[in-house]
């Protein structure tokens, strides 16, 4: 139980650490618009790729939709929140993305995740696809053009403490019966249902999960950036929260955080350098693969408490 | 009816173009078992060599297309030695991501080098339309038919008749054993590549000619669309990605023609989800289940 | 003498083929049998049948438990387990990249339930939980002798301990009926002796109904109480060890004869 305490202590200290640097910052001005937008970027690219982290990741089921639930979850808000601009509108907004992106889960899921590798992939990225081609026909979210003028109810620290929130959701989920019985059927299916576990229901609950906070990273992103355009939810967007993913290892959250930052800083440093800037990207993204396949952390987790060791990668392949 | 038939003719065409660039995805797919991102890209640079060959060294549409496919197979064996070979044993999500990344350089290269403005491709060939009994085919049409079927029934000879292309299925089958036989499974990837990129590169010149206007990107859509197509075939068969092909094609035109345009692409992926959940094999695929 | 499994008249075929013919068979609760044959006579085929694996293609599988006679031929495996029958297998099935005793833990999973909100906020009753579960879990690795390697992961075991550490995953869902398929292959003659007297050991201490294949006769003519003879899916001879070992058509079957086993 102490351990317990110590261990939520450390990582509470570390989150209101974050805070205050990053509030420190601002104040001084250290951290410009350009600096606070890059790292309000990189939050919610976190928010959603932890989220697909426990999909491909922790419940081994290879998903290339993730865009799809985040679209759900920015044109609800941005639905919702121009006609009811409060505070209060923007958390019922998000609310209702994550119900609708639930229910999406479902559908697409129930039929789509007895199928297996890229099988799965392809089937979930033609899923986001045909989420993004209704959004584009709708009259309600103002076909191609997209929406603007979405009320600006999210700042930073919202996006820093649902940042928080998400992720010890998941990381808690992850450790527990729930993750426990998640990570077997990734491991061998086979076993896991010769034990009791029903893989379709799990794998289930770990794709919804993983939706309902794609979801919030849409809700976010929509009403810091205020403006969105189906075009923002496409294929390349599911790719490049894979791309974090895969580049901080899969199965690894420490991992993810560090990719998403990592990226973050070469997309900031490369701002200027225009579309030598993608060359560039590309060749950083091949080289990192070809010399560390398992991405930058493999499955090394950064904990208090627990004794630290890597997870032999023995499920890699 | 004429209409129909009219929607036919282009389906037909359009599918052709997807059918010989999901021909380059079920072959590499069957062998190294790596969805080839890069793929659709080839078929870019096919298109761009084309431009150039035409333009500036006045070649005419025979020249430029054998040409272009001999450019889009240098790529597309170099792509795999450089990019894909070192991951041959790695994660396969790892060496997915690969092919991602050699897509965007490949995208970005070109509109960093080239610019990402759209181009006429110069028409070395007058267009004429046809008609018979009100239903138009135009030369274009009907070269773009004419030629994917030569090129499909040539890759069916080199697959079953020739070394090359027994060993190419004995690696499809079983890599290790195929090298027990004295089969280099290096050179049998590489010739894969070769042929998939041949048939990419031309698809390319023949959509130059047919749509008119290239672009950097032009390869990203078509290239997932293709892809499609395969898995609709069966993933691995080859004649399953032609008739793949050509039925999304014809799909695609048919959802235009009844006026639904903007849900082309949905259609596509409605019927490819549809199409795994019912028939997860393919059209010609074989489905495997694994032994306990 | 109670029954625990009624095995009337299955069958399975792949194909054209017969992989297992028409085989009846009562198990009852307690006992400790053994399932023999040559390589490919359709044992696995068997255990797949008997644990929802793969149904009969016709026959019927009827299981007792607590609550009435069920009928399992139709059942997925997941839904058989939790009815209580557990199996291991013959390439053994870990969970790799999992520590030996989260192997153990989610073995359990159908045992209790857990509150989502519970969990993702860490209220006081998930520390409850997973301190009641992994009290549960170490008394069972104890058992088992696997205390030192509790958390290590799977994959990096050596083969006999991670045979182990199948069989006490298996144990851990609380079986009523054990199925052990080939536990000693790979093993040197120490470590199937050792083998042998767990696999007693479990039967005693929890009183499960094992039944195992097994191709180490050693092994089987010491444990089984009773042996069961398949050869070309049908079965071909049943008895004690004793009956068994002098049986002509179970020396035929094994030295070849006129099969091409």
């Amino acid at each position: 139980m102490l351990k317990n305490l110590r261990s939520k202590l450390s990582w509470l200290a570390i989150m209101v650490g974050g805070f205050i640097l990053i509030n420190v910052g601002v104040l001084t001005g250290v951290i410009n618009t350009f600096i606070e937008n890059a790292l309000v970027t990189v939050g919610i690219n976190i928010i959603l790729a932890v989220g697909l982290n426990l999909i491909i990741g922790f419940s081994g089921q290879f998903s290339l939709g993730h865009a799809g639930f985040m679209a759900i979850g920015a044109y609800a808000t941005a639905i919702v929140t121009q006609n009811m601009a409060t505070p209060l509108g923007f958390y019922l907004a998000m609310a209702l993305g994550v119900v609708i992106a639930i229910v999406a889960a479902l559908i697409v899921g129930v039929p789509t995740l007895r199928l297996r590798g890229d099988y799965l992939a392809i089937a979930t990225m033609g899923a986001a696809e045909i989420i993004r081609v209704v959004i584009n026909n709708l009259k309600i979210t103002n076909g191609p053009a997209g929406m603007f003028n979405i009320p600006p109810l999210a700042s930073w620290p919202t996006v820093y403490i649902l940042m928080c929130v998400t992720t010890v959701v998941i990381v808690n989920f992850i450790h527990s019966r729930a993750g426990r019985a998640v990570m077997a059927i990734r491991d061998d299916d086979i076993a896991a249902e010769s034990i009791g576990i029903n893989p379709t229901k799990w794998k289930l609950a770990a794709f919804v999960l993983g939706a309902a906070t794609a979801a919030i990273g849409g809700s976010l992103h929509a009403s810091y950036l205020q403006t969105i355009a189906p075009s923002d939810f496409g294929i390349m967007n599911s790719i490049s929260l894979l791309i974090i993913v895969v580049l901080g290892g899969v199965g690894s959250m420490t991992g993810t955080f560090v990719a998403a930052i990592v990226l973050g800083i070469i997309d900031t440093a490369l701002q200027n350098f225009g579309t030598l800037r993608m060359v560039i990207y590309a060749l950083a993204l091949i080289l990192l693969m070809v010399f560390k396949p398992s991405g930058l952390l493999g499955r090394y987790e950064l904990s208090f408490g627990r004794k630290r060791r890597a997870r032999k990668e023995a499920a890699s392949s | 009816m004429q209409t129909m038939m009219q929607q036919m003719i282009n389906g037909l065409s359009l599918g052709s173009i997807y059918a010989l660039l999901a021909l380059g995805y079920t072959m590499v797919y069957g062998i190294i078992k790596l969805i080839n991102f890069a793929h659709g890209d080839i078929y870019m640079l096919g298109a761009f060599w084309g431009y150039y060959a035409i333009n500036y060294l006045h070649f005419g549409f025979v020249g430029a297309l054998l040409s272009a496919m001999v450019m889009a197979s240098l790529s597309g064996v170099l792509i795999e030695y450089l990019a894909y070979r070192p991951l041959r044993n790695s994660p396969r999500i790892a060496a997915l991501i690969t092919a991602i990344g050699v897509s965007f350089f490949l995208e970005n290269g070109m509109s960093f080098l080239f610019g990402a403005n759209a181009r006429n491709f110069p028409q070395v060939i007058t267009t004429k339309t046809y008609y018979f009994f009100g239903v138009g085919i135009s030369n274009v049409q009907l070269l773009i038919l004419f030629t994917s079927l030569v090129l499909m029934v040539l890759l069916q000879f080199i697959i079953k008749q020739t070394t090359m292309g027994k060993a190419m299925r004995a690696v499809a089958v079983d890599p290790q054993a195929a090298q027990l036989v004295g089969i280099n499974p290096d050179h049998v990837i590489s010739f894969t590549f070769a042929l998939g990129s041949a048939l990419a590169g031309a698809a390319g010149v023949m959509i130059g000619l047919y749509y008119n206007s290239i672009d950097p990107l032009m390869g990203m859509v078509p290239g997932i669309k293709a892809f499609v197509a395969a898995v609709v075939g069966g993933i691995g068969s080859v004649p399953g990605a032609a008739v793949g092909g050509f039925l999304i094609g014809l799909l695609e035109t048919g959802v235009q023609a009844i006026g639904l345009s903007a849900y082309k692409d949905a259609a596509v992926y409605l019927v490819l989800i549809l199409m795994l959940v019912v028939l997860p094999a393919g059209l010609f695929g074989k489905r495997q289940r694994e032994k306990v | 003498m109670t029954k625990q499994l009624v095995i009337d008249h299955v069958s399975k075929v792949f194909g054209g083929l017969k992989a297992v013919a028409d085989v009846s068979l009562t198990i009852n609760q307690g006992a400790l049998i053994a399932l023999i044959g040559p390589n490919g006579a359709g044992k696995t085929t068997l255990f797949n049948m008997l644990t929802g694996e793969s149904g009969p293609t016709t026959g019927k599988i009827t299981l007792s438990t607590a609550s009435g006679d069920v009928d399992i031929s139709k059942k997925k495996a997941y839904q058989v387990a939790k009815l209580g029958v557990a199996r291991t297998f013959q390439n053994i099935r870990l969970f790799g990249a999992m520590s030996v005793k989260e192997n153990v833990l989610v073995a359990r999973t159908h045992l209790y339930h857990e509150d989502f909100l519970g969990t993702v906020l860490r209220l006081p009753q998930f520390y409850q939980r997973e301190h009641d579960v992994g009290a549960a879990a170490d008394e069972l690795l104890d058992f088992f002798d696997l205390t030192a390697v509790a958390d290590e992961p799977t994959a990096s075991l050596p083969y006999g301990t991670q045979r182990r550490v199948e069989i006490v995953r298996a144990v851990a869902t609380k079986p009523q009926l054990l199925f052990l398929d080939e536990p000693a292959a790979g093993m040197n003659p120490e470590e199937t002796a050792d083998l042998s007297r767990l696999i007693a050991r479990v039967r005693e201490h929890f009183g499960i109904t094992v039944v195992l294949i097994e191709h180490d006769m050693s092994l089987v003519m010491n444990l089984a109480e009773y042996i069961y003879v398949l050869d070309h899916g049908a079965m071909i001879a049943k008895g004690t060890p004793q009956v068994i070992q002098r049986d002509p058509q179970v020396i035929r079957a094994y030295l070849g004869g006129d099969s091409d086993a």
